[in-house]
């Protein structure tokens, strides 16, 4: 019976002692945290918050470097630094000769895009963004094409093979990813990627456009980027 | 958290870069069928020629050229067609042990210059407008698909052959 009354003693007492170094420790513990306090503050600033004007560099590096490019200007309108409509509006050329087949593609003409970005980034007033957007593209060309003439290798003819002011149309979209970076003052810079899909298009007899101005060249490449220098005005 | 945003803009440069990089790898897109030929293919009765076949194109000089040279256990063969000639004239012979017969097909076309790309061969292409043929070994040519393009897979003309006995 006094064997039966110590243990209850020494367990209360060991209950006690836990309790006591438990409170210690969670006190302890929570001294070392410092206090979070949630508050949700509502996203005031206002919708309208500029214009930013801006032109890529890979598209005249393209007309230096290669044989077609585009020289391109866009205006893009911010919305709550989440929304970004977006114009953009260039000249395409391509001046291509080949020494092996001696065919020469020439063509110069304008073209528009129009669509919308949307800021990914999840601080949206940050200096740094990330946008996910599309474009819708069109543009209304014509092309030469010109050889010095082909052999009919059996019959032996000399056949010419010319053409001149060939008209197409294109109508194309484009998903885009961009990242873009505030430098100083109001000049960002940053890259563009783009992944395109041709939607209708229009081409004359002899065949269909091997460059179209503002998309590049109409074969099997899809992707596509710039180098963007944006000034926010 | 000044760490994680530069490692994030790293790797999305890396990212970008390897995409612009393939992405800018020069490709040529050429057809991998780039001959504009006719297809004739064997129909009715016949469908294999056992004896041998020639063909020859009249090249309008007084000069022939050989495209087929005796062809044996034929089902199908192609024939190219002129870059500006309206019609093409062919002289065909076919041969067994015992005999030699000769047929001569003229085809009427337009020709249609065709470019593809800067780096591709220029081609012509041709519409079939009508076929006139002698009859000694041949029955019937029908015309198929008139359109004459890269696409090989549809014939041109159905070529239909009497056996060398009826003759």
């Amino acid at each position: 019976m006094l064997q039966r009354v110590h243990s209850s003693y020494i367990s209360r007492i060991a209950a006690v002692i836990s309790v006591i170094m438990l409170t210690f420790l969670t006190a302890n513990a929570q001294q070392g945290r410092k206090k979070v306090v949630m508050t949700v503050t509502p996203d005031t600033i206002p919708l309208f918050r500029g214009i930013a004007v801006s032109t890529d560099l890979v598209g005249p590096a393209q007309l230096a470097f290669g044989s077609y490019g585009q020289y391109q200007a866009a205006m893009r309108v911010n919305l709550k630094d989440k929304w970004f409509p977006i114009i953009e509006l260039g000249i395409g050329k391509a001046n291509a000769e080949d020494v092996t087949t001696k065919l020469t593609y020439k063509s110069t003409a304008p073209y528009g895009r129009i669509g919308m970005d949307w800021n990914l980034s999840k601080n949206k007033h940050d200096i740094y963004r990330v946008y996910g957007g599309f474009r819708y593209g069109y543009t209304s060309f014509k092309y030469d094409v010109n050889s010095p003439g082909i052999v009919d290798p059996i019959w032996g003819d000399k056949t010419d093979f010319n053409a001149k002011d060939v008209s197409c149309t294109y109508h194309w979209l484009e998903a885009v990813f961009t990242i873009d970076a505030k430098i100083f003052g109001p000049v960002r810079m940053g890259w563009s990627m783009r992944y395109k899909r041709r939607l209708f298009h229009t081409h004359g007899d002899i065949g269909e456009a091997w460059y179209v101005p503002g998309y590049g060249k109409s074969g099997n490449s899809r992707l596509g980027g710039e180098f963007n220098i944006t000034f926010e005005l | 958290m000044k760490k994680n945003r530069g490692w994030d803009l790293t790797l999305s440069l890396y990212i970008l870069v390897t995409i612009f990089i393939v992405a800018g790898c020069s490709s040529i897109d050429c057809p991998l069928n780039n001959r504009v030929y006719a297809k004739y293919k064997l129909a009715g009765n016949i469908k294999t020629l056992a004896d041998s076949l020639t063909l020859s194109a009249n090249l309008g000089d007084g000069n022939d050229s050989v495209i087929i040279n005796k062809s044996v256990n034929t089902d199908s063969f192609q024939l190219p067609m002129s870059y500006q000639r309206n019609e093409d004239v062919f002289f065909m012979e076919i041969k067994n042990a015992t005999s030699a017969q000769f047929d001569t097909i003229k085809v009427t076309k337009t020709n249609t210059p065709h470019f593809e790309a800067v780096d591709c061969n220029p081609a012509i292409f041709h519409v079939v407008t009508g076929v006139t043929y002698t009859k000694n070994r041949i029955d019937t040519i029908v015309i198929n698909n008139p359109n004459v393009t890269y696409d090989a897979t549809k014939s041109t003309f159905l070529i239909h052959f009497k056996n060398s006995s009826s003759n």
